[in-house]
């Protein structure tokens, strides 16, 4: 009675979509090619987020400009510490595993990247930066916009995975179902352990012959089909790829990790989302904020030598980005308020290494903030035009320049 | 292919309106299925006991019910909040300066600042919970319904520093106006520090105007897009210039009209001129038609059904300028309508993580929500004093995501495997004793979904039930009685009439 294929969703909606759990999920399926993409059909955008403002100025340290260590008695990064790129910028030097990449030309850095009227406050400008929309309030992300742009196929549950325990806003798509991982662990249905349940639920959620009518019942079906089988699916997916790196035991080393897993498994998954943080240092920063940075560090250097081994190293592109940067002058807590622009980094095989852009201007303060010199949408152009061949105009509002750090 | 995939999904019911009947009152048959409607729309759900009390009503006295809300001084009328620390005396010297100081003044204020966000931390838990708590068991849902509505059309959030006696003032204004005069309303939202706070009008003076409030209370609060120029915006933020709020000990907030920043020239706001101040504007915003059009489309939109038709919304706003913006009557009329009991506003609508959170407690009579609760509402996408921005939650389509959805599965599973369940829910325990899968299974779809279910997986979930299926579970025991009927209610929640509203 409780057969599983070829159930019709929808008899009352007119949802006519056959669900077939033996063949959905078909590698033919996922890795065919992306229309529009430039030489590759299988690139993968990764979005690391650094939570609660990163302070850029002692992540990439312009230990050559005077003034930062006016601004930055107690906090500045000494000169004799840094990791020298030039004569003028360096990085922290927790971040040695991320240098010895930057060296091999595997790492971008955009200085001063933010928007127009900064917003202060945690919660608007991560929305800003989430929606791409400074002005005026969207209900998508810009990722969830490329995602209704891409025509990726429709039936593959994993075009993107958020590995977060909440999805975030920029991954909102009106037509994109993203799900979000927190940890394999505890991904899915709790019920779905007794195998009765499983398959009652599995039945009971197509079930949309009922006595009404409603504008959204075909679509809880899908949804609630998509959560179960999504859930059912992606470890049997990537049970077969050994990982090859030592990752941090961290929550941002744990993510990496199963990014990299997803990416080697090949199931088509264009866009990936990590979480970190919490960067917000108001309060004795060097602590926290090293912390994070060396966890960074490792975290993204176990990340592409675990990619580099099965080959997937080229086709992963890794950018970080954080709601702002901190005020330049330090606080009388030996930590830093929110500012605003801060540098971005882009990382992988695919990206021409260097820094690029304009370090915002030490004598020409913001009320104590960096002024941007790069709009963020410029980077979100480079990465969909250059790197998911997209148009990025409507994707992000507006034309916007790209930047030659990917080819 | 693409411009087809881009092309927004309409949540409109099928069928047409029929525009002639659709505000007449309601004088069809009236049975369980339309009392549970009701109390899903102008409450969270209800008991098993409320719907079948709503049933023996007529469809009149039950929607009377609902509008002239009973006496809730059973209920906590507030949370316990803490008064916000006070730093000890001189913590602070020399900051605003900028100047160094020592190592132990660093640790002092590192240690203030912790319990300063500690404080503020836990204060929104016990809001939370309280209201939660509130909608669960208050004897006028549509008192904490349209509180509801107005948090997330009139925003604000703990951004900016706003405290949670801020936000409980803002709360209990939306309690006390929940059916009352919107133009009221809105000018008692205009001066509520809160509000004031979110959107940046304490710092609006007449030197630097700041027209934040003055933009959002136009574009999202009264009258949307298009029915007002940016000059409109500027002439109007300089009339609520000044007005800001001074800081009480208790943490909460009173307003204060500041003369000495308020701009007095004379302004032109839509098409009038005077010395207006921010009470004029809300005055002449309310004479606009585009006010009472917004407030149509979204009480249509929150209480009936998605996307309604414009026929429709102009005859609830002339309803509601019929009422010079009265609410009560206009939901009166409203709640006891052809179009609100018709089969296209049937669960035309997706429960809100509030919604379904709060009407499953009610469902299975569990009065307490627990802390984690608050982090699943989070992750289904609403978090009570933390909407979005200034837009509100979108609601509709937007609740729905794999992710939101595995979250209320889990979230509904751990609710029937709740050890108090059984107590609070005692019509599963009576239909448990019978030892029958039939009884038990009609039972849990007709209480937890009116019979809204198909013939189908009714005769599945007796199979369930009694052990058929391909797993092959023992028959039904006294053995497995407790562990089979409690998956059988999450299997219900499964069912996809389970999250609509």
């Amino acid at each position: 009675m409780m057969k599983r294929s070829g159930f019709l969703l929808g008899a009352v909606s007119g949802l006519a979509v056959v669900a077939n759990t033996d063949t959905i999920f078909s590698r033919a399926l996922a890795e065919s090619p992306l229309p529009g993409l430039p030489g590759g059909t299988d690139r993968v955008l990764v979005v690391i987020n650094f939570q609660g403002g990163n302070d850029g100025l002692n992540t990439v340290v312009p230990f050559g400009m005077p003034d930062y260590y006016r601004y930055r008695p107690s906090l500045g990064v000494p000169q004799n510490a840094v990791l020298r790129i030039d004569d003028t910028f360096g990085f922290n030097p927790v971040l040695a595993p991320f240098k010895q990449m930057f060296d091999k030309g595997n790492v971008a850095v955009v200085h001063g990247v933010g928007y127009p009227d900064p917003d202060h406050s945690h919660f608007r400008s991560t929305e800003i930066w989430q929606t791409a929309h400074p002005k005026g309030y969207e209900s998508t992300g810009w990722i969830g916009r490329y995602l209704d742009e891409a025509a990726l196929p429709k039936n593959n549950l994993f075009n993107a995975v958020a590995l977060s325990n909440v999805l975030p806003e920029a991954m909102q798509s009106k037509t994109a179902d993203v799900p979000a991982i927190d940890a394999l662990r505890t991904y899915g249905l709790r019920s779905d352990k007794n195998a009765g349940n499983k398959e009652a639920f599995h039945e009971f959620v197509r079930d949309t012959t009922v006595p009404f009518r409603s504008p959204f019942l075909a679509k809880v079906a899908e949804i609630e089909d998509h959560a179960q089988r999504g859930a059912e699916e992606l470890p049997k997916l990537i049970a077969g790829y050994q990982t090859q790196a030592t990752y941090p035991a961290t929550p941002l080393g744990r993510s990496l990790a199963l990014a990299a897993q997803i990416v080697g498994s090949k199931l088509g998954t264009r866009v990936l989302y990590v979480n970190h943080g919490s960067f917000d240092t108001h309060v004795t920063q060097k602590q926290t904020q090293e912390r994070l940075l060396g966890d960074f560090a490792n975290a993204i250097a176990a990340f592409y030598q675990d990619l580099a081994a099965h080959g997937n190293d080229k086709r992963v592109l890794t950018m970080t980005f954080s709601e702002f940067g901190r005020r330049v002058p330090e606080n009388a807590s030996r930590g830093t308020d929110h500012g605003e622009a801060a540098p971005v980094f882009l990382i992988g095989g695919g990206v021409k290494g260097g820094l690029y852009g304009q370090h915002p201007d030490l004598n020409r303060l913001n009320a104590g903030n960096l002024a941007f010199t790069t709009d963020f949408r410029q980077v979100y152009a480079t990465v969909l035009e250059r790197w998911l061949g997209r148009p990025s105009a409507p994707i992000v509002g507006g034309t916007f320049s790209t930047l030659a750090a990917l080819a | 292919m693409a411009a087809q995939a881009n092309a927004p999904a309409s949540y409109r019911p099928a069928g047409s309106l029929d525009a002639s009947s659709a505000l007449q009152p309601y004088a069809g048959p009236w049975n369980r299925r339309l009392a549970a409607h009701l109390l899903r729309r102008a409450g969270f759900g209800g008991a098993p006991a409320d719907v079948d009390r709503i049933a023996g009503m007529s469809a009149r006295d039950a929607v009377d019910g609902f509008i002239n809300f009973p006496n809730t001084g059973s209920l906590a009328a507030r949370p316990a909040l803490q008064d916000p620390p006070v730093p000890p005396r001189g913590l602070y010297q020399g900051f605003m300066q900028g100047m160094a100081a020592d190592a132990a003044t660093v640790d002092a204020r590192k240690a203030f600042q912790m319990q300063n966000n500690r404080t503020r931390r836990e204060n929104l838990i016990a809001m939370q919970q309280w209201w939660l708590g509130r909608m669960i068991a208050s004897p006028a849902p549509l008192q904490e319904k349209m509180t509801l509505f107005w948090h997330g059309h009139f925003t604000s959030s703990p951004e900016k520093q706003t405290s949670a006696q801020e936000l409980l003032m803002q709360n209990q204004l939306f309690r006390e106006y929940a059916l009352g005069n919107v133009r009221d309303l809105t000018l008692h939202v205009s001066q509520d520090p809160a509000m004031l706070r979110y959107l940046d009008n304490n710092v609006n003076v007449k030197a630097h105007p700041n027209e934040n409030y003055a933009r959002e209370l136009m574009e999202l609060f009264t009258l949307g897009i298009g029915n007002y120029t940016e000059q409109d915006i500027r002439e109007s933020a300089r009339a609520f210039t000044g007005w800001t709020f001074r800081k009480n000990p208790d943490g909460t907030g009173s307003f204060y009209d500041n003369r000495n920043v308020h701009d007095d020239g004379t302004k032109t706001f839509l098409g009038q001129t005077g010395n207006f101040s921010g009470s004029d504007i809300v005055n002449i915003i309310f004479q606009q038609p585009a006010a009472s059009k917004l407030f149509a489309t979204k009480l249509l939109s929150f209480f009936v059904y998605m996307d309604p038709e414009p026929q429709l919304v102009n005859q609830v706003a002339a309803l509601i300028v019929k009422n010079n913006f009265e609410l009560k009557p206009v939901m009166s009329t409203l709640l006891r309508s052809n179009v609100f009991f018709s089969d296209r506003a049937y669960r035309a609508l997706v429960k809100s993580p509030v919604e379904f959170v709060v009407g499953t407690h009610q469902l299975f009579g569990i009065p307490e929500v627990a802390p984690v609760e608050l982090a699943t509402l989070r992750a289904m996408g609403q978090v009570l004093f933390y909407p979005p921005n200034v837009k509100g939650w979108d609601g509709g389509a937007a609740w729905l995501s794999s992710a939101t959805i595995l979250t209320r599965e889990n979230f509904a599973n751990a609710m029937a495997q709740n050890p108090k369940m059984m107590q609070g829910a005692d019509w599963i325990a009576s239909a448990m004793r019978a030892m029958e899968p039939r009884t038990v299974a009609k039972t849990l779809t007709d209480t937890m979904l009116q019979g809204d279910v198909s013939p189908a997986s009714t005769a599945q979930l007796v199979a369930y039930l009694g052990g058929a299926g391909q797993s092959a579970l023992a028959e039904l025991s006294h053995e497995n009685v407790d562990e089979r009927v409690r998956n059988a209610a999450y299997l219900t929640m499964a069912m996809p009439a389970f999250q609509l509203a």
